[in-house]
């Protein structure tokens, strides 16, 4: 993206000063979501979502693994970002590394809750299959197609939406006598588990941009913004994960403020994906 | 033949008991730290207790600013070089850069080289800086900082904050105001601060805070887990409390420091 001029830069910030962005949305208004599930087949479940011109893929992979030492009674669930050179000419070579691994560790932090597992966007133990011999890992991957800001929020509806589309084979286990021995896992190939996406969090990230705030910030908004706030918030309104992105200072009234906003503007949001998903679902 | 059907028929298994025993005896810890409602921490700290800190500026001679500091176990030396010119590759730049790595040594913990998983520390480390930096008054240079993990024992992304903080104000870099940095655990109902590795990896959620007391701006905060509305609002300020205490134990360093150079 070439960069803007002065009189762009003004209009964008006096815009949203009085309320109307450039694009015509108002300050806490996202773009049109649409959405598409199974758009991978190889994968357990994957989907494509597009916000506005900014367009994501995410992936579910499921394997059998061996649970870690800590916790021998829970799954493991790992998160990839790739950001694509074809998405914007930043992410060519090393330019996209530590912005990937900035996206991976938000979206980390806001999905896998804490270390003991509470807060999880899955139920971790549904993933055992033997205690402490066998689990499922869960590899999920991201991809940036194209991007015109608000990556971390597409990308995690992209998630939620790949979760409610992943199947998980049956597993038939047969133990062994001796406890010592690997036990003999049987998967299936027709029966399919499916994981309740009810407590899947989204991610609103509120931009800072003068004095205002603003939702879902396009590329532009982006470059104009002090900092940002990006609050993973669930159907039930509880908040999941908080990661504070740029790098002005933010008073903290302002902060629990945007918490608050975020609340709100996550339940229309998180309205629109569930049927938006089902509506996909529908059509596949 | 009779002694060894006998001893093929024995299910006595020392491995399994033992692994049994142990996972019964974390699940009785977790449940203890979850439920009740005041109980000693292992190092015999209350729940907002912050472990002893040690902070000293000037251990690398070659730098521009450095500090070391200890919070109980955790040790972490951090080194400022520049303003200095930037690298041909860079583009012309009106403010000055801020560059920050931050890295482990392969004995900093239990397991050998596990410290290489904390990739995002850099970057973080990175804004919690930008933010009280004054870039403007250097263009076209960078700034360096350099942060070495030397053992880690818990809360190691907020000492190096803080840490980094002390290096930069050493280095005479202009800064708006020291940044400090405090993390929380909840585990349950409780919130304990400044949590060792024992308890990190057991916590239901955390925060961290890094925060300029003097201008009571927040340059840094991350949340994860389970958190309620009011226990994050409590949460954060304890942390900017502990931020402020923190700030003042900073500020004489910078002081015994000024006064021996002189």
């Amino acid at each position: 993206m070439v960069g803007l001029s002065e009189g762009e830069k003004h209009f964008i910030r006096g815009g949203i000063a009085q309320d109307l962005r450039t694009d015509g949305r108002r300050r806490l208004q996202f773009r049109a979501i649409s959405v598409e599930t199974g758009v991978i087949p190889q994968a357990n479940g994957s989907a494509r979502v597009r916000l506005g011109a900014t367009e994501v893929i995410a992936t579910v992979k499921a394997e059998l693994g061996k649970p870690s030492i800590l916790h021998p009674d829970k799954g493991k669930v790992s998160i990839f970002v790739d950001c694509s050179p074809t998405a914007a000419p930043m992410f060519e070579g090393r330019g996209s590394e530590e912005f990937s691994a900035e996206l991976c560790v938000a979206l980390q932090r806001c999905l896998l809750g804490g270390k003991s597992g509470a807060g999880a966007a899955i139920d971790l133990s549904s993933l055992i299959v033997v205690d402490g011999k066998v689990c499922w890992d869960l590899y999920i991957d991201g991809l940036v197609v194209s991007s015109d800001g608000n990556l971390l929020d597409a990308l995690a509806a992209a998630i939620k939406v790949a979760l409610s589309d992943t199947g998980i084979p049956k597993v038939n286990v047969s133990l062994s006598a001796t406890t010592d021995e690997e036990p003999e896992v049987n998967v299936s190939d027709e029966e399919f588990l499916q994981f309740d996406t009810s407590s899947v969090p989204v991610i609103v990230t509120l931009t800072k941009v003068g004095k205002h705030y603003i939702v879902d910030a396009t590329s532009e908004e982006e470059s104009q913004m002090s900092s940002a706030v990006s609050v993973s918030v669930n159907r039930h309104g509880q908040i999941r994960g908080l990661t504070k992105r740029g790098g002005a200072g933010l008073d903290p009234s302002v902060i629990f403020d945007m918490i608050s906003v975020a609340k709100h503007v996550s339940r229309q949001f998180i309205s629109v994906l569930d049927s938006e998903t089902l509506a996909a679902e529908a059509a596949e | 033949m009779s002694a060894a059907a006998a001893a093929t028929d024995g299910t006595y298994s020392p491995a399994a008991a033992a692994g049994e025993k142990r996972r019964e005896r974390k699940e009785e810890l977790r449940r203890h730290l979850a439920e009740d409602a005041d109980w000693p921490r292992a190092d015999g700290r209350s729940f907002h207790d912050c472990r002893p800190a040690f902070m000293q500026t000037g251990p690398t001679t070659a730098a521009s600013g450095s500090a070391y500091a200890e919070f109980g176990k955790t040790k972490v030396i951090v080194s400022v070089f520049g303003p200095r010119e930037s690298k041909k590759a860079m583009l012309y730049s009106d403010t000055g850069r801020l560059n920050c790595n931050v890295s482990y040594t392969t004995f900093a913990t239990p397991i050998r080289g596990q410290g290489m998983d904390n990739k995002e520390y850099s970057a973080m480390l990175h804004k919690a800086l930008e933010g009280a930096v004054m870039l403007h008054t250097f263009p076209k240079t960078t700034v360096d900082v350099f942060a070495l993990v030397l053992e880690s024992g818990g809360s190691d992304l907020p000492i190096i904050i803080s840490c980094a903080s002390l290096a930069l104000a050493d280095a005479g870099i202009m800064i708006y105001d020291l940044v400090t940095s405090v993390s929380v655990s909840c585990f349950g109902k409780n919130i304990i601060i400044d949590p060792t590795s024992d308890e990190e990896a057991w916590q239901d959620g955390s925060i961290m805070v890094a925060y300029m007391p003097a201008r009571k701006e927040i340059t840094q905060l991350t949340l994860t887990g389970e958190w309620s509305d009011g226990k994050i609002t409590n949460a954060v300020e304890l942390c900017m409390d502990a931020c402020s205490k923190l700030c003042d134990i900073l500020r004489e360093r910078l002081k015994d420091a000024a006064s021996l150079a002189e």
